[in-house]
């Protein structure tokens, strides 16, 4: 048959598990005795950019930070079921989650720079981990500021302090400072609801970019932000995982009532 | 509208009322500072010396100096006050009063600190014998040099001797050996060229006549300053409120904490201070990082919270009490007991000491460190650890890279505000460790260098004493104000630092922060 | 004077890509209709009926392709949420893929007439048809083309050969009247032939909208509204 637009959508029940970035299965957790996730079971693609959507309080910044076990630091916290990054369950007792969080990168709603320079800010991680060369330092440095569309503004200020940056800047040298690891998987909360529109494009602009080596999650509020950045969107209304699919076809024929009530914004 | 007038009404009485109030305290913080700023400053300044002269009607006379910054007149008139009062009911009987300010009356201090006042009869020196102030400065100019001389005998040559005669002794040489021998010969020799020196010295004399007639003789040795204090130039008064400053700080006080300076004072405070803080800063801020870092969310942690914060209210001399109690009774016994078990029944730790006056003051201000390193700590945005701890950092390393950098004003404050705190407090070091007067400094050059169980003097303990047992002189009670102006001073520099390194540091890690 | 809708300016590479691809397809499938035409023409000169066979098999396709256009202007739609100049473009695209699939239509039905029966002998009346058909090649071509400039001159122009279309379908119609009343026994089939001429003048309204459609695309307004009119004399001066 004749085509006149390429596109390679791999629908979701395709997925194998080697294409899986990230492969949740069935897993529960529960925060401060309250059941917040239930029984997901949800295959990322790798090197995709996928969207987490649904209201607040449904469980998806809970879902995005129990692939890092950010949820570990909240003390009353349980969790059931398995999260496999590559051949390594998350959960399994003998992970490390410090090091498990320099492979799978996370940015947060609001810019969170350290007070110190621009320089010091991005090799964080690396001097955590024990780098301590100067060479290999400023080439971690100069790539992830280069990745992250950040170098040419701040090359003749890297020892300045980062709290000088405005908002765009200082939200991509957090995703410049999650980079310099060289993660496998970048986790985004929210990462331009603090910005203004133009910026927050140049940030999708640079998260497509982002996704030619790494797997992306991103979880967003902005239903017109996940319908354009994503390859794939899941909806979550209370603890469930009510639809995962190509945002294609997510966001012109969902598969559920609910998802198009949610995204048409019939929500009662 | 009558609603709204009274409405208005109250308003407005609302903020006369808060207005009144807060003018009210700064009229007693200004005037505080005022008061002892002036009756403090008045120590340093030079002040007249007036003759009085009371004729009592029985034809009794008495005349005697005093010094006063008051005018002739000024000193009159209170006197004719302070009679009237005194003689309310027999009017007949009050004295005349006359006060002169006669220029050629002197202010003599000597080295032991006693300050004679009076007019100067001769000046003598083997030489001559004069009136002739002129030859003065020459006269102390001999003196100056033989004085030298006579030290440098004794500190390069009869000290040496005086060692090798010890040690030769103590190598049991027989006594009549010719080394022993020579070196008591020398030093019977040397010993009397530093006798002729010391004649010589005495030669040089100044003899005074004070108000009662009597003669008073000081040799110009042991003269330390001389002045007319009626007849002084504008650089004179300032040269002389310069020197009488420096003294006050680098002297020790003499003559019964009447003159002389403050020095160790201010030493032994500056001491105990730093090794409190030594004590203070890591304890406390380990406990605050546990109390905000570590501790359960639950009961047990607030029932600690809530005793630190009674513990910042419990007085200050119980505190002491303790310190008494436990550090040097039980603590200090049982080290005395344990390690220093020769010098018993004596003791060395089981006394008041600056090691137990640190610990104790320690102790009471360690609710504050706590209380102002948490709050500090809980300034530092969650948003920050978490981003630490994304970027693979462990609690430990995000505590020290991020949390404790980020906090440092907050536990710096903290800090400081217990230094400025146990530089002001009296009570309970009277009861560990601070004296009135301690014979020698806590450091000194003998091993170990620094002696924690020495008793120590302290500024405010110093003024403590001297304004409970000085009440009626008004020269040294003015001298308590100038330690009162001096410790006030202190602590407002330890403040004025403290605000001014929180902004800086404030500056440099929280800007544009939430 | 605005500056034309550029495509490659967007912050998002992928969505200028996309703008691209679905102009590009319209452009596309103009170009596999023109070629019908062509072929249609081909065969009715030639005489080939398998070629007009296949023109109207053929039109399966660009149906698909009219459905998958209007697919990818949903999909951007609902992705991308485009705006202004975006909007109207794809607002645009979707129209004129509807408009070309009817131009498709009709080219079938001519195709399929002349496939399976004869049509009447008649030199002039078959000339006439080619000459239309010619004319409308050529409009067709001025149109996908003003179009892929979003030339709002060149649409115009494009917009008024369908006058001179207008005119040869008139005088067709009275040579095949007369026609039909010298051989009336033929009736039916020059019926068909009717319907073909009648077809062709279809199409050329066709592209007359297309033409509406980059006017609009250009100047946010539509060709009969007033103010255009000095606009238009303006342009064509």
């Amino acid at each position: 048959m004749f085509k006149l637009f390429e596109r390679k959508i791999l629908s979701v029940d395709e997925i194998s598990r080697a294409q899986a970035g990230i492969d949740v299965r069935d897993l529960n957790v529960w925060l401060s005795n309250k059941k917040v996730l239930n029984n997901i079971s949800i295959r990322i693609p790798k090197n995709r950019i996928t969207a987490l959507i649904g209201q607040s309080g449904c469980g998806k910044t809970t879902l995005l930070n129990s692939f890092n076990r950010m949820n570990d630091l909240n003390k009353k916290h349980r969790c059931q079921g398995e999260v496999w990054i590559g051949d390594r369950n998350v959960y399994d007792k003998k992970e490390q989650t410090a090091n498990l969080r320099t492979q799978v990168g996370m940015v947060f709603q609001t810019p969170n720079p350290f007070p110190m320079s621009i320089y010091e800010n991005v090799c964080f991680g690396l001097r955590i981990q024990g780098q301590k060369s100067r060479r290999v330092l400023d080439d971690a440095v100069e790539n992830a500021l280069k990745q992250a569309a950040l170098w040419n503004e701040v090359r003749d200020r890297l020892f300045d302090s980062a709290l000088l940056l405005s908002g765009g800047q200082q939200q991509r040298l957090m995703i410049a400072r999650a980079l310099a690891l060289a993660p496998e998987i970048l986790l985004l909360d929210e990462p331009t609801s603090a910005l203004d529109p133009l910026t927050t494009l140049y940030i999708e602009e640079l998260i497509s970019e982002l996704a030619k080596h790494c797997t992306i999650v991103i979880v967003t509020h902005n239903m017109q932000q996940a319908a354009r950045v994503s390859d794939y969107a899941a909806f979550m209304h209370q603890g469930e995982l009510i639809e995962f699919s190509d945002s294609d076809s997510l966001f012109t024929m969902p598969a559920k009532q609910q998802t198009e009530d949610y995204i048409t914004g019939r929500y009662g | 509208m009558v609603n709204q007038d009274y409405f208005k009404f109250k308003q407005s009485m609302v903020e006369a009322i808060s207005i009144l109030c807060m003018a009210i305290l700064f009229i007693f913080l200004f005037a505080m500072v005022v008061f002892i700023g002036l009756q403090g400053a008045r120590y340093f300044l030079p002040s007249a010396v007036h003759s009085v002269t009371l004729s009592y009607p029985q034809s009794l006379q008495e005349e005697y100096y005093e010094i006063s910054y008051l005018s002739a007149e000024e000193l009159a008139q209170e006197y004719q006050t302070r009679f009237q009062k005194q003689f309310r009911f027999e009017n007949a009987n009050i004295p005349q009063v006359s006060v002169r300010t006669e220029a050629d009356v002197v202010h003599l201090k000597t080295h032991l600190g006693e300050s004679i006042l009076g007019k100067v009869r001769t000046l003598t020196s083997p030489e001559s014998n004069t009136l002739n102030l002129e030859n003065l400065d020459d006269l102390l100019a001999t003196t100056e040099l033989l004085k030298s001389e006579l030290g440098e005998v004794q500190s390069t040559i009869l000290q040496p001797l005086h060692q090798d005669i010890a040690t030769l002794l103590q190598q049991d040489v027989a006594k009549d050996s010719p080394a022993l021998q020579e070196k008591y010969q020398q030093f019977s020799r040397w010993q009397t060229y530093s006798n002729s020196i010391d004649q010589q010295l005495a030669a040089y004399t100044i003899e005074l006549v004070d108000s009662h007639g009597n003669l008073r003789q000081v040799p110009l040795a042991s003269m330390e300053s001389i002045i007319f204090p009626n007849d002084l130039g504008f650089f004179d008064g300032i040269y002389i409120t310069f020197s009488k400053m420096m003294a006050f700080l680098a002297q020790t006080p003499k003559q019964g904490a009447t003159s002389g300076g403050v020095f160790p004072a201010i030493f032994g405070t500056v001491l105990m201070v730093l090794l409190m803080t030594l004590v203070v800063a890591p304890f406390g801020i380990i406990a605050a990082i546990y109390l905000h870092e570590y501790a359960p969310d639950n009961k047990t942690t607030a029932l600690i919270r809530i005793g630190i914060s009674n513990m910042a209210a419990v007085p200050s001399v119980v505190y002491g009490v303790f310190g008494l109690g436990f550090f040097v009774y039980t603590l200090g016994g049982s080290l005395d007991t344990l390690l220093f078990d020769d010098n018993l029944p004596s003791p060395t730790f089981g006394t008041p000491g600056l090691l137990w006056a640190s610990l104790t003051m320690g102790l009471l201000t360690l609710p504050v460190v706590i209380v102002s390193a948490e709050e500090g700590l809980r300034r530092i945005p969650q948003g920050l650890r978490e981003g630490s701890y994304a970027l693979g950092a462990t609690k430990l390393e995000t505590i020290q890279k991020v949390v404790l950098p980020m906090a440092s004003p907050g536990l710096l404050t903290g800090i400081i505000l217990a230094i400025a705190r146990a530089a002001g407090e009296v009570a309970p070091l009277i009861l560990v460790g601070a004296v009135k007067f301690a014979p020698n400094l806590p450091v000194d050059g003998e091993f170990p260098f620094l002696h924690l169980e020495r008793q120590f003097m302290h500024l405010g303990v110093f003024i403590y004493d001297g304004a409970f047992h000085n009440q009626l002189d008004s020269q040294t009670s003015s001298m308590m104000f100038a330690s009162c102006m001096l410790l006030l001073v202190i602590v407002f520099l330890l403040n004025i630092t403290a605000v001014i390194v929180r902004k800086r540091l404030r500056d440099k890690y929280e800007r544009n922060q939430k | 004077m605005r500056k034309p809708l550029q495509l490659d300016t967007h912050i998002s590479a992928k969505y200028n890509q996309e703008l691209e691809t679905l102009k590009h397809s319209v452009l596309t499938m103009g170009g596999v209709i023109e070629q019908q035409i062509v072929n249609t023409l081909v065969s009715i000169e030639e005489k080939i009926p398998n070629l007009a066979e296949r023109v109207s098999l053929n039109d399966t396709k660009v149906d698909a392709m009219e459905f998958q256009v209007e697919q990818e202007c949903m999909r951007i739609i609902a992705k991308r949420n485009p705006t202004a100049g975006d909007l109207r473009l794809v607002m645009t695209v979707a129209k004129t893929s509807t408009d070309l699939e009817r131009i498709g239509d009709e080219v079938a039905r001519v195709a399929r007439l002349i496939s399976s029966e004869q049509m009447p002998e008649s030199e002039m009346v078959r000339a006439g048809i080619i000459d239309i058909g010619n004319r409308l090649v050529h409009m067709m071509r001025s149109t996908l083309d003003a179009f892929a400039r979003q030339d709002d001159k060149a649409a115009i122009l494009a917009h008024q050969q369908d006058n001179e279309i207008d005119k040869m379908y008139k005088k067709l119609l009275e040579q095949t009247a007369s026609e039909i009343q010298s051989n009336p026994e033929d009736i039916n089939r020059w019926l068909d032939v009717l319907w073909s001429v009648r077809a062709f003048e279809r199409i050329g309204d066709r592209c007359k909208n297309i033409c509406e459609y980059v006017i609009y695309l250009t100047h946010g307004k539509n060709l009969k509204n007033a103010s255009m009119k000095k606009t238009i004399k303006k342009l064509l001066k």
